[in-house]
């Protein structure tokens, strides 16, 4: 199989990475938490992709025809409620740092140090 | 056993159900029902450590068991006596913690329930799991309930930053984790943890992808762990998480990081990667031994009592990986020996500080100096507390760091017993110094070494029943002090350290239904130099602890000296979440890169 996709997730990733360490924003930080995620995604559907497979949805295809993954497809869908419930947290600890600070520049935020 | 979805079934839906009508029941009604769903799982889990002596439990959901030699398309659990008996200790910890914490926390009291239920919910599922996906769900799950249990005092702003910090540096761990499931499940298409293992071993390939993929979730969990470049968000998060929460962080949430490596080290790699046993060793043996170094010389430079505690935590978890990274049965039995020991002495120390927090409203060490004298109770359990953790001869943590060092030494790691002695001695040293300060009241009035003083905690600011704190508080640190004396629970402890390390009989058992094979029959020796490095890190750490009392007595240049070589260190320490990702990419680089060099 190709080696593209698994290329192009690392990219997401570090990307992703890249955003988190260089971001002067927490909401523009907390996205990039999501482009990481999203890399996991790119890395899971391709784990399970068959050259010329289709949906894996039996209902109105003969059972012999040639499929993708399913498992993997159902992995991505629980990955994204995951990446709901800590990108809903992370905005609201956002708003609520907002509330304090009057900013949202990560650099301004230092109660912990040491 | 058809009663073992009740252990994670009855927290997880008591939690919602809660959710959902707790904003109309009284607070009363919201805690007992919290006693409840902790401790009614508490029997069941009992039954399962008392049966699991000579079998393993696998429990297939919804009846999808696999007949012999089929592909295995259900989810497991598969319950061994390391797995049981973690998912107790996890119980204990809950229930204490919410019985604590009865009007500890008045406002919202019910959400604080349920997130705790939520949190132990699922570090018992964590546990007791025979599936990766499972696994990663289950982490996923207890970090999100651990985020907004550290954020729980949402009003102020250091648990805000800390949950932040902690939040994205765990989230990032867990992805790197996910990136080696979907490796694996591509090599294998298989999620459970024995079939894996069972393919990998016959597939006999060692390439780039097994290493990836060990390299990957190797490091995901290490973050959870709080290894050394992994470990920032930890002071963070314990400095502003509630006191009861803290006991469950440090007493079974980072433990089970270090679980979770070895877990899947022997279910899954050890067939394909076992060869290179050496190497394996080698890298987590280091990460182990740095992680041990750096905890106990930042615990030493604290004076916020909870961040002291915290880094102390890093410490010893650096020690248990050592004790993991061995990879010999003995040495896993002195880990699990070292985590129940540590949870308790360390509960205790932690139930302690909420004390302080209620009743005299203060954190800092110095604002604190000498008023902890009408608290004799916590006053007790605070210095009982530092003793088991000094690791004193047949006491507190002393089985678990003899089997580690008898083991490392048998195997030619000589410098084992001394990074663990200096990892005891810096971290207990802190605590005795901050014990005595606080509530015994000498010392001098200042440590120019000491980081700066802390912003202002306010109190939990409600009437709890002081007397009840005092008495789990103190409860708990006799019990990791008697930990340490009872030769038997050795005994049984490395019994099921050999079953958890027999990677082969475990794959039988859980596809094959095959029973659990012997194994020899524990037997506790108590070797001479297990008990000379007893004897040296508790007068060690007395003697440190005493001395450090008086600190800013010392000579200029020593201490000018020690702050410039110090302060590197510290400035690392800086509570930026930038910082902290970027060490985390640098750490997963760098040990990624030892795996994939030694690895061939």
């Amino acid at each position: 199989m190709s080696v593209l996709p698994y290329l192009l997730a690392a990219w997401i990733f570090l990307a992703g990475l890249y955003g988190i360490v260089s971001s002067r924003n927490l909401i523009h930080l907390v996205v990039c938490v999501s482009v990481c995620q999203s890399a996991t995604y790119v890395l899971l559907l391709a784990v399970g992709y068959k050259k010329g497979g289709t949906a894996p949805v039996f209902a109105d295809i003969p059972s012999s025809r040639r499929v993708v993954d399913p498992v993997v497809q159902s992995l991505t869908l629980t990955d994204l409620v995951v990446a709901v419930a800590v990108s809903a947290l992370l905005l609201s600890l956002a708003l609520k740092v907002y509330d304090h600070h009057e900013s949202l520049d990560p650099g301004e935020v230092t109660e912990l140090a040491g | 056993m058809t009663i073992i979805p009740f252990v994670i079934a009855v927290p997880l839906l008591v939690a919602a159900a809660l959710a959902v009508v707790g904003k109309w029941l009284p607070n009363r009604i919201a805690d007992v029902s919290g006693f409840v769903a902790a401790g009614a799982p508490i029997v069941l889990v009992a039954l399962l450590v008392t049966r699991t002596a000579h079998r393993m439990f696998v429990y297939w959901f919804g009846g999808w068991k696999p007949e012999r030699g089929q592909f295995p398309l259900g989810i497991a659990f598969a319950i061994d006596r390391v797995g049981a008996g973690f998912a107790l200790l996890v119980l204990v910890l809950l229930t204490a913690a919410l019985v604590y914490s009865w009007r500890y926390l008045e406002e919202e009291h019910y959400l604080f329930v349920v997130l705790m239920l939520l949190f132990g919910g699922a570090m018992v599922g964590f546990v007791l799991t025979g599936d990766i996906f499972n696994m990663f769900v289950f982490f996923e799950l207890m970090s999100v309930a651990a985020f907004a249990l550290t954020a729980y005092k949402v009003e102020e702003a250091s648990p805000l930053q800390g949950s932040f910090n902690f939040a994205v540096s765990n989230t990032i761990g867990a992805f790197l984790v996910l990136f080696g499931i979907a490796l694996l499940y591509g090599r294998t298409g298989s999620l459970n943890l024995a079939e894996i293992g069972h393919r990998l071993t016959q597939d006999g390939r060692h390439d780039g992808l097994v290493v990836v993929a060990f390299g990957l979730i190797t490091c995901g969990f290490l973050v959870k762990a709080a290894m050394v470049p992994f470990h920032f968000w930890l002071p963070d998060a314990h400095a502003a998480a509630p006191a009861p929460v803290c006991v469950l962080f440090s007493g079974v949430m980072v433990e089970l990081g270090v679980y979770a490596v070895a877990r899947i080290y022997w279910t899954v790699f050890e067939g394909v990667l076992g060869s290179f046993e050496h190497s394996i060793t080698d890298v987590l043996l280091g990460v182990g031994a740095v992680t041990a170094v750096v905890g106990a010389v930042m615990c030493g430079m604290q004076r916020h009592l909870k961040r002291l505690l915290a880094y102390s935590t890093i410490a010893h978890a650096g020690c248990f990986l050592i004790g993991v990274a061995l990879l010999t049965p003995d040495a896993l039995a002195g880990a699990a020996l070292y985590v129940l020991a540590h949870a308790f002495a360390k509960g205790s120390l932690f139930f302690a500080c909420g004390i302080l927090l209620v009743a005299r409203d203060g954190i800092d060490e110095f604002k604190l100096q000498g008023k902890g004298r009408g608290l004799p109770l916590t006053a007790g359990a605070w210095f009982v507390a530092s003793l088991a953790l000094a690791s004193p001869p047949f006491l507190g943590t002393f089985t678990g760091h003899a089997f580690i060092d008898d083991s490392a030494s048998a195997d030619g790691y000589w410098w084992v017993p001394v990074v663990l002695a200096f990892a005891t001695i810096g971290s207990t040293a802190a605590i005795f110094r901050s014990g005595l300060r606080v509530f015994a009241g000498i010392g001098e009035h200042d440590d120019p070494l000491l980081s700066e003083q802390p912003p202002e905690s306010k109190g939990p600011g409600e009437r709890p029943s002081l007397t009840m704190m005092q008495l789990i508080t103190l409860a708990f640190a006799l019990v990791g002090l008697a930990i340490g004396a009872l030769t038997p629970l050795a005994e049984r402890v490395q019994e099921a350290a050999h079953h958890f390390v027999d990677h082969v009989n475990y794959v039988q058992v859980v596809l094959d239904h095959a029973p659990l094979a012997a194994v020899p029959p524990g037997e506790w020796k108590t070797t001479t130099s297990s008990l000379v490095w007893a004897l040296v890190t508790l007068f060690g750490s007395a003697l440190v602890g005493f001395a450090s009392l008086y600190r800013a007595r010392a000579p200029r240049a020593v201490n000018d000296f020690m702050a410039r070589a110090l302060g590197p260190l510290r400035a690392a320490h800086s509570g930026h979440i930038a910082d902290y990702i970027a060490w985390i990419t640098f750490g997963t680089a760098v040990i990624g890169g030892l795996f994939a060099i030694t690895i061939r």
